[in-house]
């Protein structure tokens, strides 16, 4: 748990940033399996913290995009990896122990078995919609769970929001309480929870959570033993937490791509209202979590600003604004964004730019890297992009060259992270050792 | 083609309303029954428009009355169903013509009460002496002084989580939940799965059959009632107060909202709005139809005693008055029930559309209301409890009489109590409706 000093208010963002690296760097309260694998961890963790602030480390790290290769590694289904804890946790300990990275990824964070008993209309996954031997996690079932005229509501009344509109979408466990009455006033409140608790289906809702909520410390216990096993072994995490930008917090959640799209033509102060509303909770949510984790960099997975999904003018009067102001807030609490581009971003490269020096790092998936390299490059460190399909399809040998070509053009001057554009799920296993291999080879800095 | 409810006026909105309350779907018990139903309605539906009835309708303040009269008291209306059932019914028939009757208000279930025990209220047998006639509110800060933005921020989050704990040792379980709008993932999971929690739902699904008894028996009875050729002037509208009440009464106590008035008066303007804003959009706007357009509005802190005529006018009347108006919009007939004085209000409050309102009053002089507000509102009111539960026949005939001449000329008046009297005299409820019917017929 990070402490803050007494006298944080007065620190530059800088001083607080370094303040928490030097705790994540430390790896405090890990019981490291050897001498060797503590050296390990804070060679690793020294690596990546002085790209980040774009020095020059020893060699260019490297971070395997794990995702769910661990399961196809191992030999078990996806669907075993989500539905059996201990199955899930050996399988991503023996990736641990076979494959070299500067980073360990984590777990898996989605807890199918209780998403499985709750009901949970928002995602498909194997043995859940998808087919149990499917290579995809999950998917995510977009639908307008919030409609056009509840962003009031979202913002006025959110407790209300949730229980009664939000979740009885979402899950079918709370179905329920989309008939209940609202509990926004305070008069006759005892009587309509019993009227709620008349409902023969609020029973069934109870059922539902004691049955899911055996699961979670089981879920819990497994994530934690294997990170905790994962750090000991000496590869440090390098997410301390999840973020979203605040227009994707509508657009892939609660409106869905199509019910966005027309909101910034139908009513775009809404959006306006709404993405300002939901920033400053955005942000204490990445702030606790980084406390928590004691890991400052906050990944943010990043869907609707692509180039394809919006023009540069909706991209710098939706997207970005509001983005941009979440990213500088949590730089000014010593976080690192760690925002992931998925797609390509090739006409945003201008605008992420104006960031200060050295205090996010864009992860990006399809961007052209020597365009990202000679713009954003030059105020912030830069990770990415072999393609999935090299990894999946192509040679160790391919492998290896193409990360020779990306070292050669975003490494110079420090500022880069080798590693894909996305998850590696189905990679070949000699092409994730090729990449450490090309990192070593071609990544030292003399 | 008929038009759609939003381009109606309030008028022809309030015209639909009266009409179902004045058409129920039921059936009647003869067609005698049906013939006096609507009678009584259409005097009080022309009374409310300002018009003359046949005559001046009454609202006997029976209250509770008939459970002492019957030989039980209050407690046998919080356990005892069928009792009360048996007590009502004989009553009204030995009662004959009312021009309105209804089954126990307002009563909560003794036993519900006795496992959900609120701080806010004491109850006979639960605080309060076994023979109590009347339940006690129990008047506290609720809510704290700096809670204004909390609630409002998230009002569903502070009433389950800070007030129901508050309110209640029974939901005390509740402060353990975590904002809703700040939960990750399966957190909430293990805390509504906590023991405490699952217990506290437990325990209200195990009072359901309770609830529902009565809940059914409450029902059965009204609706037996009604079939008998009696209407309600209760439970069709919207319980309502005055915003200023809402946070004076329940939330921050007078002592604490006499102080808000001073320290932070802007919060207090702050609140009331979203609280207007709140319910006219959540709960009057698109009221269903129901079984009669009457919003009873208990009104407490704006009495003459309470507060000066400045906050009165400041802080109490501009938002009552929104929402006065935003019920009379929706064709519903709100009944504010002024108790205690409301004498140096009447020139305050007549500015609502006219017609719209109709005021209950308790002490107020009739008179003066009459003349003040008589041409804006229809009147009801004042015979007072003290005459009903302890004064002869002759006395409440005299005092009737004595508010008919003032207030009935032109129409616009009902005759009606000062208040719900708990344990009034038999007779003397007689003698109110004799006396209308003595005095109170207009001439044609």
């Amino acid at each position: 748990m990070f402490t803050r000093s007494n006298d944080w208010a007065k620190l530059t963002w800088q001083q607080k940033r370094d303040l928490r690296l030097e705790k994540w760097i430390n790896g405090e309260g890990i019981k490291f399996d050897s001498p060797e694998a503590e050296k390990n961890y804070k060679a690793r963790a020294t690596r990546l913290a002085k790209a980040v602030k774009m020095e020059i480390p020893d060699r260019v790290p490297c971070a395997v995009p794990t995702g769910w290769f661990p399961a196809m590694n191992a030999g078990i289904t996806l669907k075993e990896a989500l539905y059996d804890p201990e199955k899930m946790k050996w399988a991503w300990l023996k990736f641990v122990d076979e494959y070299d990275s500067d980073t360990f990824d984590g777990t898996i964070f989605f807890q199918a078995p209780i998403s499985e008993i709750l009901g949970d209309r928002t995602m498909k996954w194997p043995g859940h919609g998808l087919p149990d031997d499917s290579h995809s996690a999950y998917q995510y079932v977009e639908s307008e769970y919030m409609k056009a005229d509840e962003y009031d509501l979202f913002m006025k009344d959110p407790f209300d929001f949730q229980l009664r509109r939000y979740l009885p979408r979402a899950m079918k466990a709370f179905e329920p309480f989309a008939d209940v009455p609202s509990f926004s006033s305070y008069e006759g409140l005892p009587h309509r929870l019993m009227a709620m608790c008349q409902d023969p289906r609020f029973q069934k809702f109870l059922k539902a959570i004691q049955e899911a909520s055996k699961h979670v410390p089981v879920l819990q216990k497994a994530s934690f033993e294997t990170s905790q096993a994962a750090y000991a072994k000496g590869f440090p995490a390098f997410r301390g937490g999840l973020a979203v930008a605040p227009f994707d917090a509508f657009a892939d959640n609660l409106r869905g791509t199509h019910g966005m799209v027309l909101d910034m033509y139908r009513q775009p102060e809404k959006i306006h209202e709404a993405m300002e509303f939901v920033l400053p909770q955005l942000l204490n949510g990445a702030i606790s979590m980084a406390d928590m984790t004691d890991c400052p960099v906050i990944m943010m997975p990043l869907h609707k600003g692509d180039d394809t999904f919006m023009s540069n003018k909706q991209f710098e009067t939706f997207y970005w604004p509001t983005f941009k102001r979440l990213l500088l807030s949590m730089v000014e609490e010593g976080l690192i964004p760690f925002p992931v581009a998925e797609g390509a971003y090739n006409n945003r490269l201008e605008y992420i730019s104006d960031m200060p020096k050295s205090s996010v790092i864009w992860m990006f998936d399809q961007t052209d890297m020597a365009n990202a390299k000679k713009t954003v490059g030059k105020v912030s460190c830069i990770a990415g992009n072999i393609p999935a399909s090299i990894a999946y399809t192509g040679t160790a040998k391919e492998m290896k060259e193409n990360c020779r070509k990306l070292i050669e053009t975003c490494a110079p001057g420090g500022g880069y992270i080798l590693s894909g554009g996305s998850t590696f799920d189905m990679a070949k296993p000699e092409n994730l050792h090729a990449m450490m291999d090309a990192a070593k080879e071609y990544g030292v800095y003399k | 083609m008929e038009k759609e409810w939003a381009d109606l006026n309030w008028e022809e909105k309030r015209e639909k309303r009266f009409q179902r309350w004045l058409s129920p779907d039921v059936k009647f018990i003869s067609p005698e029954a049906e013939k006096l139903y609507k009678e009584r309605v259409t005097r009080f539906t022309k009374a409310i428009k300002l018009e003359e009835p046949d005559r001046v309708p009454v609202m006997l303040p029976t209250g509770n009355s008939p459970a002492y009269w019957g030989g039980g008291n209050l407690r046998t209306l919080m356990y005892d169903y069928p009792k009360t059932r048996e007590i009502w019914i004989k009553y009204m028939e030995a009662f004959g013509d009312m021009d309105v009757y209804d089954a126990p208000a307002f009563v909560p279930s003794g036993k519900i009460s006795e496992v959900i025990r609120s701080r806010m209220m004491k109850l006979p047998g639960l605080g309060l002496p076994d023979d109590a006639p009347m339940y006690q509110f129990v008047e506290g800060e609720y809510m704290k002084a700096d809670e204004y933005d909390l609630m409002m921020m998230d009002p569903t989050d502070y009433n389950l989580r800070v007030m129901l704990p508050r309110s209640s040792p029974f939901f005390e379980p509740f402060q353990r939940l975590l904002p809703f709008r700040s939960l990750m993932d399966s957190s909430w999971v293990s805390i509504l799965a906590n023991p405490e929690i699952h217990n506290m739902f437990q325990v209200m699904m195990g009072l359901t059959e309770e609830h529902n008894k009565m809940i059914a028996a409450n029902m059965e009875l009204n609706g037996y009632i009604q079939t008998h050729g009696y209407p309600t002037l209760l439970g069709g509208g919207p319980l309502l107060g005055a915003p200023f009440d809402n946070f004076g009464d329940a939330l921050r106590g007078t002592h604490g909202i006499f102080l808000d008035m001073y320290r932070q008066p802007e919060k207090v303007h702050e609140a009331m709005d979203w609280y207007v804003k709140l319910t006219v959009e959540g709960t009057i706007k698109n009221f269903p139809m129901t079984a009669n357009p009457i919003c009873l509005m208990p009104l407490h802190k704006g009495d003459d005693t309470f507060m000066s005529d400045k906050q009165f006018a400041e802080f109490y009347w501009p938002p009552l008055r929104a929402i006065l108006v935003a019920l009379v919009n929706e064709g519903l007939v709100p009944m504010p029930f002024a108790e205690g004085r409301y004498n140096r209000r009447l020139k305050e409050i007549a500015d609502t559309p006219r017609s719209g309102v109709m005021w209950w009053f308790d002490q107020t002089d009739m008179k003066e209301a009459k003349r003040v507000l008589g041409d804006v509102c229809c009147i009801m009111g004042n015979v007072p409890t003290s005459t009903i539960a302890t004064g002869t026949p002759d006395q409440i005939r005299d005092n009737c009489r004595r508010l008919i001449e003032d207030c009935a000329p032109g129409g616009g008046y009902i005759l009606g109590g000062g208040a719900s009297v708990d344990n009034g005299k038999f007779e003397n409820f007689k003698a109110m409706m004799d006396a209308a019917k003595e005095y109170g017929v207009y001439k044609k």
